[in-house]
């Protein structure tokens, strides 16, 4: 260790020979590689692992108490209103979330269309805008995913676990 | 009108860059072109150095962490667990904060006995002896405060016995306790308290006293020292601070980030049962460099122990200044410091192997 920065190395007077030049550079690459390393461990440690959120599956009433054409609205874990709806093919979850700004839409029975009361936008059956801005953007009703059980005939509708502190 | 500077109309991006900031960079040419004794290519000459690279992975590894930290009694140990378990690399962050300190300090001693053993605190420098004291001082605040952050029960009976101590002090003692401990006992108030002056008041005060210490240096110029019996050619007395000095400090600190990682590697961090505040453990003991003031504690009375860590302190921050009053006075031989010295570390290894070594 006596002589770990030699001087005569650096000197701009002597010439640098090839030997040199390949020392240096390869030490350089050295260097920024073992940092680098180290950089981007640092920049996983402060970016937080993106978890897959898990799923519940939630209670959404009996398939004999939905009428066809009928809707009933259930709460996710979140918070959020899930309007499940009954139609002579199956049934269809969606989110009362309106795509345009975020009010929550309504199923109007007598008309067969989901409503915004905000800016006036309609959504038809299955939950894509026919009307107003959100029919303008082309935007639809997000769709919730749902399990129906025919032996005990419950419906089930797959929501956001509740929150966990993420890490 | 049109400003002067303006009026010139075909500038080269240089000189643009140049009036952009107007510094004087051959100023920082002349700064950089530091002739540096020759001794400076020895590692041990470099141990200050050593410790301020140190200090900069503490900074860096520090930042890392208060991103998930939590400084609350019901939130801390959690988080110092998730960091430890659950994050990308935390145990790797955090194993290399842990390490880099206790490095540090290690550094900080060896820098001292070097400085001692070389009669570098002597006229002119004693003042830089003082600022070099205070940084000690501050490099152990902190590796005590950071230690409590934990909130483990080693940590937490740590911080317990450590204000306690700081009660003992004559005179303000009972006021610095209820200070740190933001109250009568170590709970919520302390851990913020621990927190704030981990993160905020120390890097501050250390940031100071390290420009005040490197200025210092700088201006006085780094002891020169001439060994028996060396003989060193006129031309290679000096060798310049940039490039030639840099690179030697480059190269420790690389040398530094390969032990730190081998050490975090086989020795990781480690988490210890969380802070009970209603049950002390059976064995409780502070990090390695506070042995000597925990022996010290169980030789002697609680009392006696802190007037003689204090005493002892200030005789070594005040000692330029008290070796030239004796050594006007009576004449005192070069072995005196020495030996003086000698027995001190001794004193201080001594106390440390025997406290590692008793349960």
């Amino acid at each position: 260790m006596d002589h770990i920065a030699g001087g005569s190395l650096m000197d701009e007077t002597s010439h640098t020979t090839r030997r040199e030049w390949l020392a240096s550079v390869l030490m350089g690459v050295g260097l920024v590689a073992s940092y680098g390393v180290l950089a981007v461990e640092g920049l996983m440690f402060l970016l937080p692992k993106r978890l897959k959120p898990r799923t519940r599956l939630l209670f959404a009433g009996q398939i004999d108490r939905y009428k066809v054409g009928g809707v009933q609205g259930f709460y996710d874990l979140q918070g959020n209103q899930i309007l499940v709806k009954r139609s002579e093919s199956g049934f269809q979850a969606f989110s009362s979330v309106c795509p345009h700004l975020g009010c929550r839409v309504h199923w109007e029975v007598d008309k067969q269309q989901f409503f915004c009361p905000c800016h006036r936008g309609v959504f038809d059956a299955n939950g894509v805008a026919i009307s107003g801005p959100p029919a303008a953007a082309g935007q639809r009703l997000s769709q919730v995913p749902l399990k129906v059980d025919e032996l005990s005939g419950v419906i089930y509708i797959e929501v956001k676990d509740a929150k966990r502190k993420q890490i | 009108m049109i400003p002067k500077e303006q009026s010139r109309k075909v500038a080269s991006l240089r000189e643009r860059m140049k009036a952009m900031f107007p510094f004087n960079w051959e100023l920082l040419k002349h700064a950089g072109a530091e002739p540096v004794p020759y001794h400076l290519k020895k590692w041990w000459f470099c141990l200050g150095g050593t410790a301020l690279y140190l200090f900069i992975v503490q900074v860096v590894t520090g930042i890392a962490l208060t991103f998930y930290y939590v400084p609350s009694p019901d939130q801390a140990y959690a988080s110092v667990a998730a960091i430890t378990r659950d994050i990308r690399f935390g145990w790797f962050i955090r194993s290399l904060h842990k390490w880099s300190a206790n490095f540090m300090i290690v550094a900080v001693i060896l820098h001292m006995l070097r400085v001692y053993f070389t009669g570098a605190y002597r006229h002119p420098r004693q003042l830089n002896w003082c600022i070099g004291f205070l940084l000690l001082g501050t490099t152990l605040t902190f590796g005590f405060t950071g230690y409590s952050l934990v909130y483990e029960q080693l940590s937490f009976w740590g911080a317990t016995v450590a204000t306690n101590l700081a009660a003992a002090v004559p005179l303000i003692g009972p006021y610095l306790g209820y200070f740190l401990r933001g109250g009568t006992e170590v709970g919520e108030n302390t851990l913020t308290r621990f927190f704030i002056l981990h993160i905020g008041v120390l890097p501050t005060v250390a940031f100071i006293l390290l420009s005040l210490h490197i200025l210092l240096i700088r201006l006085q110029g780094v002891t020169e020292l001439q060994f028996e019996g060396e003989v060193v050619p006129k031309e290679e007395q000096y060798f310049r601070f940039w490039p030639d000095h840099a690179t030697t400090e480059l190269m420790i600190g690389v040398l530094l980030m390969y032990l730190l990682t081998i050490v975090a590697l086989i020795f990781p961090a480690g988490l210890g049962a969380p802070a009970d505040p209603t049950q002390t453990p059976a064995h409780i003991k502070p990090e390695w460099y506070f042995y000597f003031n925990f022996r010290l504690l169980k030789l002697t009375s609680l009392r006696v122990s802190v007037v003689l860590t204090l005493g002892l302190g200030s005789i070594a921050f005040f000692w330029p200044f008290i070796e030239e009053w004796l050594s006007r006075r009576f004449r005192m031989p070069d072995a005196i410091p020495v030996t003086l010295g000698v027995l001190a570390f001794l004193s201080f290894l001594v106390l440390t192997i025997w406290e590692s070594f008793s349960i």
